[in-house]
């Protein structure tokens, strides 16, 4: 490979002035035939260097070649792989950085979402719960207060009084012992005849201390006659064990010549409404926790 | 022409035994790599230049990759590997250009 001798040991890495080179400058006009001529030298040179012949001196140098063109495709190969492998630490850890930061990011987005997804999840879950809950009460209330028909097991009662004399204590003394005994929902009527619903507020008033003529007892302003009709929901030996004890509403009828009669039924139907009264003043108390 | 034949035995080498690179060499084989290419460049132009010498050629190609590696080690152990590997291969980059330049001059005179 090598042609000349030990001219310069020192150096031929520089490139450019150094003084060494043979050949002129482009376009500094040296003479075609100089020119000419160290252009085969080099070529010449070239090609006596690829010239068959081993020397003891180059096989140094061939070693370092075939060291070189190993590295060069160990290290394309490496490249390539394109892994965390060949990264210094500097750069493993700016890579570590950025992923731990991504990674603290995305879980702060994961966490934020699932909050979300929590929120509206129960939102949604405990206002249709509440929902269910509202109605429920709206029902129950509804029943309470008279303005939703019942049904139900529990009893009837038809009071008749031949003789007049069942007055609205009585009557009033009748749905105490009912209340008591566990009555959910009654009505009060005359048979086959007009029915008002008996609820918390409704008032007994006998016929002459309201200016209205005739026997009967005025229940919420509507004139009821004999004979009465107790529809009551509750449990029905219960109902009929309470009008029935010593002293009872049934002794207290029988001293009086009426005459009542306790039916056990399994089902009981109370259609008759109240209209729900408006407060005027009363305001619902600003209480959520009174839903739930 | 033993260098060409060993340039391209250690290029099949490296194709067929596919080692993998150490950990420990893996931040300077590429600036090794440059700088031998430097020497190599060097070692061209030097021949066509008539002056090549088997002694010069094997004490810069040693010479250019340990002082390269070690720069590199340096800058590790300073914090600015990183930087001071992206200077050496610029200031080897250049010195490869120019050493291509003076070989294109020598064998085309332009």
């Amino acid at each position: 490979m090598a042609r000349g001798g030990r001219h310069e040991p020192g150096d031929h890495l520089p490139a450019e002035g150094s003084g060494r080179e043979p050949a002129p400058e482009p376009g500094t006009g040296g003479a075609a035939t100089a020119r000419s001529s160290v252009q085969r030298n080099a070529w010449t040179r070239l090609a006596s260097a690829f010239r068959p012949r081993v020397k003891r001196g180059h096989l140094l140098p061939a070693l370092l070649c075939a060291v070189l063109g190993f590295a060069v495709v160990v290290q394309v190969r490496s490249t390539q792989d394109t892994g965390l492998d060949g990264l210094r630490q500097t750069d493993l850890v700016r890579i570590l950085d950025d992923v731990t930061e991504r990674a603290d990011r995305l879980r702060q987005e994961a966490r934020d979402l699932e909050d979300t997804r929590a929120a509206v999840t129960a939102g949604s879950g405990g206002s249709l719960a509440a929902l269910q809950a509202a109605q429920d009460r709206a029902r129950v209330l509804g029943v309470l207060a008279g303005t939703l028909p019942a049904t139900g097991p529990g009893v009837e009662i038809t009071i008749s009084d031949p003789r007049g004399d069942v007055g609205s204590e009585v009557l009033l003394d009748t749905l105490q012992e009912l209340r008591d005994a566990g009555a959910e929902a009654v009505e009060l009527s005359t048979l086959d005849g007009a029915a008002v619903r008996v609820v918390a507020s409704t008032s007994f008033v006998d016929p002459a201390d309201t200016g209205v003529d005739g026997p009967g007892v005025v229940v919420d302003g509507t004139l009821l006659g004999s004979p009465y009709r107790f529809l009551v929901i509750g449990e029905p030996r219960t109902l009929e064990a309470a009008l029935g004890i010593p002293g009872g509403v049934l002794d207290v009828l029988r001293q009086k010549d009426a005459q009542g009669v306790v039916t056990q039924r399994d089902q009981v139907d109370i259609t008759s409404l109240r209209a729900a009264p408006s407060p005027r003043y009363a305001r619902p108390a600003a209480n959520d926790d009174n839903d739930k | 022409m033993i260098a060409a034949l060993g340039l391209v035995l250690g290029i099949v080498a490296g194709l067929f035994l596919e080692p993998t690179v150490p950990t420990w060499v893996q931040p300077y084989l590429p600036i090794a790599v440059v700088a031998a290419l430097d020497a190599v460049f060097g070692g061209v132009r030097a021949l066509l230049d008539g002056i090549f010498d088997d002694r010069v050629f094997v004490v810069s190609f040693v010479s250019n990759v340990t002082v390269a590696a070690l720069i590199v080690y340096l800058g590790d152990q300073l914090g600015v590997g990183t930087q001071l590997s992206t200077g050496v291969v610029v200031v080897l980059g250049i010195r490869i250009f120019a050493n291509s330049a003076a070989i294109r001059r020598q064998l085309f005179k332009a």
